[in-house]
């Protein structure tokens, strides 16, 4: 089986011209629990956002999920976020005028799925998270790390081959966070792959492997 | 590999999310282009319904009647019309109906204990048997003067007269006092339009007014109803028929086109009406344009979080033209329902058929949507150019 995610000396530079990432090459596995880990301003939010192909690689080559990016169309690659993989963000983003029945069917809105069957496998997901009981309520009326549980539910509900959580206990207390953290694990036993940006050594020791990227470089060893 | 995908439905679901989600601010951004619709439809509405009521009151008074009256000689005398004046227009082309009128001096009071003063502007006018079937007016109570009752003391009172003098119901024993003398009032008119004069007129029979007011029986007005076919060439014929030998001594006119004029006149008021909703249109529109503009602004992070849930620039775009459409079709359905209401509730007030032209409406909401999809072109693009990262950013 090919890996979920293959980077082959891949450059990212923004206008400026500034180099970001200088030729990175990296393969990770299905099933692999991955953590990326490096201070802020290392390129690691580059690196996520390249392989949740919300952005192209200035050269080098990217392929996610067997499919090479390059030689994908926009809608392509909305096509392949929508149905391969799942977003955590530190910020939750739910959207505050839905339910969290509805924020966690929105993580099917663009997969062509009736709405009824996308509230049906919302409202399992957000059972399996421990939020049976919270399926009417808002962001609003709901506490930090229900509000992440609901967030991880969306990523989940798409049954994506990779889920990309970026900083995903940035924002919550300790307990909140191992709660969230054990949650992550409980899902990469169902096969599916996860990667985790962070700066928390406390959180990359949770995983499989750690990935350390320092000034656009990947390093063996931490530093 | 599969594209991404949104159904129809869900978009309309999407773009009316937004909408519900900030409902004041909704409610507020399409006030100006449902008032601006209700203007157009308002003013479309109310002139058709203004318009018919005055054509309906033309058609039924008719464009055909002509006055005849002395005019002023040379030396700025009045003239009078000859005596033979009305037999001689019976026979002139194109005259259907002839009815002359001629005032008698006198003051007209409720009775001979009433001062003057309290029931002036009233004057005693001798009349035909035939004066309402040729002016189209009504009897309002009672009778109007015939061939009989013209040889007697008996009076019939324009509307205005029997206001004034305190008349409202015909009793057998109701009398006035016309120039000191006793009539009995037998018929009191209603309101007729195309002669005004009638109305502040008493009007009594002319064999009566030869008898007790001693009048040559001269008519001062002759009123006239022609071929409706041919009003112009009889116009042009009437001085002459009248006074052979003085024709610059007659004058004549037309009532009705004094309603015709003003039919014309409310052409010229509706485009600047039509002006004005026009404005408060575009200034509807500019409202939602800046309205979505700063909805695009604030939802950076939903329009980020779409995008990584798999909506391609065109799904983002979609769903705010989507929004902008539906506060467009908000704001002109809210405008076409409250211009019916204003032109029915004031056709009512004015006793006018409420007619809305059957293209105002759909006018209405097309020029809405059209607006709508303008103005939430720019603020569409913008949502749709912001790339992922930038729009998940921090």
């Amino acid at each position: 089986m090919s890996p979920v995610i293959e980077l082959r000396d891949v450059r990212k530079t923004y206008p400026g011209p500034v180099e970001v990432l200088h030729g990175i090459d990296l393969t990770i596995e299905r099933d692999e629990q991955v953590a990326i880990l490096g201070p802020s301003g290392s390129g690691k939010s580059t690196l996520l956002n390249l392989i949740g192909i919300l952005d192209r690689p200035t050269s080098g080559t990217l392929v996610v999920n067997g499919q090479d990016t390059a030689a994908l169309t926009d809608r392509r690659l909305a096509g392949l976020r929508a149905a391969a993989i799942g977003f955590v963000f530190q910020q939750f983003f739910l959207l505050d005028y839905r339910t969290a029945l509805d924020n966690v069917a929105d993580g099917l809105l663009y997969t062509a799925t009736p709405l009824r069957e996308r509230r049906r496998r919302a409202a399992e997901v957000l059972d399996r998270v421990g939020l049976g009981d919270r399926l009417g309520h808002r962001p609003a009326q709901l506490s930090g790390g229900e509000r992440q549980r609901v967030a991880i539910a969306r990523a989940l509900v798409g049954r994506p081959a990779l889920v990309l959580a970026d900083e995903p206990t940035g924002a919550l207390d300790t307990a909140n966070g191992v709660a969230v953290l054990k949650l992550l694990s409980e899902l990469h036993d169902d096969g599916t792959t996860l990667i985790v940006i962070t700066h928390d050594p406390s959180v990359a020791a949770a995983m499989d492997r750690e990935v350390h990227i320092r000034d656009g470089r990947i390093h063996p060893e931490p530093t | 590999m599969r594209s991404s995908r949104l159904a129809a439905a869900d978009l309309v679901r999407v773009s009316l999310l937004g909408i519900g989600a900030r409902k004041l601010r909704a409610a507020l951004s399409v006030l100006g282009i449902a008032i601006g619709i209700a203007a157009i439809v308002c003013v479309l509405g109310i002139s058709q319904s203004s318009a018919a009521g005055l054509q309906h009151e033309l058609d039924r008074l008719g464009t055909n009647l002509l006055t005849v009256q002395p005019g002023q000689s040379l030396t700025g005398d009045q003239s009078t019309l000859p005596l033979s004046a009305e037999q001689t227009l019976t026979n002139a082309p194109y005259v259907q109906q002839v009815s002359g009128i001629a005032p008698v001096s006198g003051t007209v009071l409720r009775n001979k204990h009433i001062g003057s003063i309290i029931t002036g502007g009233i004057g005693i006018k001798a009349a035909r048997p035939n004066l309402p079937s040729v002016l189209r007016g009504q009897v309002a109570q009672g009778v109007f003067l015939n061939a009989a009752t013209g040889n007697y003391p008996v009076t019939v009172l324009g509307a205005v007269a029997a206001q004034r003098l305190g008349i409202t119901t015909l009793r057998p024993d109701t009398a006035v006092s016309l120039g000191g003398k006793t009539f009995t009032v037998v018929g009191i008119l209603a309101p007729i339009e195309l002669a005004p004069d009638i109305d502040r007129s008493a009007l009594i029979g002319f064999a009566e007014a030869e008898r007790a007011f001693r009048i040559d029986g001269s008519a001062a007005t002759i009123y006239l109803r022609t071929d409706p076919e041919h009003v112009g060439e009889a116009a042009k014929t009437l001085a002459a028929a009248t006074n052979p030998a003085h024709p610059d001594l007659v004058s004549t006119s037309q009532p009705s086109a004094a309603l015709s004029a003003r039919l014309a006149a409310k052409k010229t008021f509706n485009s600047l009406f039509l002006g004005l909703g026009a404005v408060a249109v575009l200034v509807g529109a500019i409202g939602i344009a800046n309205v979505m503009v700063i909805s695009v602004l604030e939802r950076r992070s939903e329009i980020g979080l779409r995008r990584a849930l798999g909506a391609t620039r065109r799904h983002i775009a979609g769903q705010f033209i989507g929004e902008s459409l539906a506060l467009a079709l908000l704001g002109g359905l809210a405008g076409c329902a409250l211009g019916t209401l204003v032109t029915v509730g004031y056709a009512r007030y004015e006793h006018w058929e409420a007619t809305i032209p059957a293209t105002a409406l759909p006018l209405g909401l097309a020029g809405a949507l059209l607006i709508g999809t303008i103005a939430g072109l720019y603020p569409a693009a913008r949502a749709a150019r912001l790339s992922p990262t930038q729009a998940l950013a921090r």
